[in-house]
Formats: C-alpha cells, structure tokens, sequence
C-alpha cells in the first residue's frame, strides 16, 4: 500500500480583488503551491452574493495544502485581517501521497 | 424635450435594460453568462475607445482636448470632497463608508457615457472624440480623493494595512485598472489608426456596437434590479442622495462645459460623465484599499439606483440643460 502522511488542506474563500493578497501571503510562509476555483454564488453575514464579472464583487477560492507549521503560519499571517477583508478561512487534516512536496 | 425624451423611450437600447430590470423585479431565471457579459464590456470600451481615438485622428489635437481632460480630472477629484460630506450630513454614514461612496461618484460609468452617445447622436449632438480620453482621465482621481477622505475620517488604522504587496496591487488597480487600459489603449490605437486602418475593423466595433450594448444593456438591468431586491444596507435618504447626486454632478459639469466653451454635444457629455457613478473600476480598488467599507451601500446606490436612473432620465435631463445653456 502507498504510504501517505498527515498535511492540512487549506480553503480560504475571498473576493476577488483581494485574490492577490492571498496567494502573496502563502507564498511569503513557504507554501510551494495553490490553486483558484470559481465560485458562483453564496450567501453570508452581509447577504447574498453572485458571481459578478463586470463589476468585480465575485468571490474566488483559493486551495492549498501545507505542513501543519506551514499551515499555522498561514493562518497566523490572514487571521489579522479575516474580519476586515471578509475572509473565510478553513483547515482540515487531509492524508497525502509525496507528503515531501507539501 | 418632449421628443427626445420619447426618442430614449423608444430606443432599442434603453428598452433591452428596462426588460433586464423587469425580468428582475418579476423574478424571472433569465441571466447572461458572466464571461459573455465580461467579453460584452471589453468589446464595448475597446469600440468606444477606437473610435474616439480614430474621431480625434481626424479632427487632431486641439485646446479644447486639453482644456477638457484638465476640467475632467478636476471634477472628479473634487466631486468625492462635497459627495462625501453629503453623505455623511444628510445620508448619516461613517467617514469611511462616505468616503468609499464618493469615490463612486467621482469616477465615471463608461456604459452610462456609451449609451448617452447612442442618445446624443440620435439628437444630432455629436460628441467630440477627445471626450473618450476625458473619460479614461476621470476614472482615477476620484479613487485618490475618495481613499483621502476616508482615511482621513477612519477613528483606527486597522485594515489599512497596506504592506508592500497590498499597496503594489491597488497602485496597479487605481492606474492601471482594465478600463483604463483599455480605453487609452484602444484610443491610441484608434488614433494611429485613424481612419483608414479602422475600416478594416469597422464591421465587428462599428456594425455590431449597438446590439452588443442592447445585450449588456440588459444584463446591467438585471444585474441592477437583482441586487437593489437584496440590498438591505440602503436607507431612504441614501437612495435620495444616489438621485440626487446625478442631477447635481451633472450640472456642474454641464456648466464647467460651457464654460471652456466645449460643443453642446460634448457638453453634454461631460454632464453624463459627472452625473455617472463607477460600478467596475472603483468597487473592486475599494475591496482592496477599503475592505471594511460596505459593498452593499455603494454598488447599490451607484448600479442599482443612479445608473437606471441615469439611463432613463438623467441623460436627457442633461442633454436639455446643455442645450439650455450652450445652445443646439
């Protein structure tokens, strides 16, 4: 059986303008890789939302997977501004194969 | 009035947005794909821009150009100062959610100005070419003023955080935004271009402009209609102030037009342009510099309430005071 360890998958939900910030900030604690998908609507504190080109209110999500350190860094650097910028930041254990890539 | 104001009524382009906000209102499942919509609003600036840029390849440059986008920048500079404390006097907003308003109201709506020109030119009011720089010009002064107000009013300094990457993207964003670029760029190129070189591209930016902005037309009335149904940030005096703001905007600069001494069309022109609120550039340089501010109020007062009531009423509004003032 292929041998796998223990890593935190990382979903951080944004708007897509502040996409850029995001992925700045996985970058700066040592994450090697992520990955955007898009989202098409939902609904939160302030209400509704759409998936809204033209006007740039649409909301993307950005996926990563890290090493618990790694992971608590990350958290650590977005937890100042989750309220402000309207972040939604969830982490689970996920198993993978190559645990040395993550 | 009375026959251009039935002429807008009459107008495919204006009735595709009244059908968008009816099929809103009602409830209805129709929606446009969001990358076509997208496509829709790139193929309309790059249109806009080319033949602004081919129109000013004609006449060449002149004072006038000049004296129009020093006007344009001003007023949109300015506009979010006096915008901001209206908001905040008689709409009761906090200096950060005024200030982010106001920035709305300083910048431009380019599909405001597009279908403005259908309306001017069905007038036989022609609007200079030059005035496409006017409106890539105005798209940036007012985010500057309306950060500076904000800021300026914020009682904490929390979430202006802008470290090295945040201040590198909403630099990119408040000058380099896709609108902007792609208004100058495409007039530039319009411009060396001129009229000869957008002959060959006539047939996809000339012949298909109007029924492309009917399509997006309608996709901004449903856009519109959808999120005033959802919008539980806006007061009664706020959606005062988001009618108010046009007819106030508008003849100031109406007035600063005829003032520099700008052609009734043009005129005209710069009234739409001061009337119009921004719902593309600004709100997404507002995510990044202003995340605290709230969505809510401004993209519903500037999509929702002034630019349906730009469309129907305001650029006709300002199309008879330009005449009033700088004749036909």
């Amino acid at each position: 059986m292929v041998e796998t360890v223990l890593r935190k998958r990382i979903e951080i939900l944004a708007d897509s303008p502040l996409v850029r910030r995001v992925t700045a900030a996985i970058d700066a604690v040592g994450i090697t890789g992520w990955t955007i998908l898009p989202v098409s609507a939902g609904k939160g504190r302030e209400g509704l939302w759409h998936e809204e080109h033209v006007t740039g209110t649409d909301k993307a999500l950005v996926l990563t997977v890290a090493s618990l350190d790694k992971a608590a860094a990350l958290a650590d650097a977005l937890a100042p501004i989750l309220t402000t910028h309207g972040l939604l930041l969830t982490m689970w254990d996920v198993e993978v194969i190559r645990g040395n890539r993550f | 009035m009375e026959s251009a104001a039935l002429s807008t009524f009459t107008s495919p382009v204006i009735l595709f947005f009244v059908l968008g906000m009816l099929a809103a209102a009602v409830r209805s499942e129709l929606s446009i794909p969001e990358p076509f919509a997208k496509a829709m609003s790139i193929y309309l600036m790059i249109a806009i821009g080319l033949k602004g840029g081919v129109a000013v390849a004609k006449s060449g440059l002149g004072i006038e150009m000049i004296s129009a986008m020093v006007a344009g920048a001003v007023l949109s500079f300015a506009i979010p100062f006096y915008v901001s404390a209206l908001l905040r006097r008689i709409g009761r907003l906090d200096p950060l959610n005024a200030g982010a308003v106001a920035a709305h109201y300083g910048s431009v709506s380019v599909v405001t100005y597009v279908t403005a020109i259908e309306i001017l030119g069905a007038q036989a009011l022609p609007v200079a070419g030059y005035m496409v720089a006017v409106l890539a010009v105005m798209e940036t002064p007012a985010i500057l003023s309306g950060l500076l107000l904000a800021r300026k009013g914020m009682a904490s300094d929390a979430g202006s955080d802008a470290g090295g990457h945040a201040r590198d993207d909403l630099l990119r964003e408040v000058f380099l935004n896709a609108s902007v670029v792609l208004l100058i760029g495409s007039f530039i190129i319009g411009a060396i271009a001129g009229p000869d070189g957008f002959a060959d591209v006539q047939p996809l930016f000339d012949t298909g402009f109007k029924g492309v902005l009917c399509l997006f037309l309608l996709d901004m009335g449903l856009l519109a209609a959808r999120r005033l149904r959802e919008s539980r940030s806006i007061t009664w005096r706020l959606a005062l102030l988001a009618v108010g703001f046009p007819l106030l905007n508008g003849t100031l600069g109406v007035l600063v037009g005829a003032g520099i001494g700008l052609e009734t069309g043009s005129v005209a022109a710069l009234g739409v342009l001061c009337a119009s609120a921004s719902y593309i550039a600004v709100p997404a340089a507002m995510r990044m510099a202003l995340p605290q501010a709230d969505a809510g109020i401004y993209l519903a007062m500037s999509l929702s309430i002034t630019f349906p009531f730009n469309i129907l009423f305001g650029i006709s509004l300002i199309t008879w005071l330009a005449r009033a003032l700088a004749g036909s």
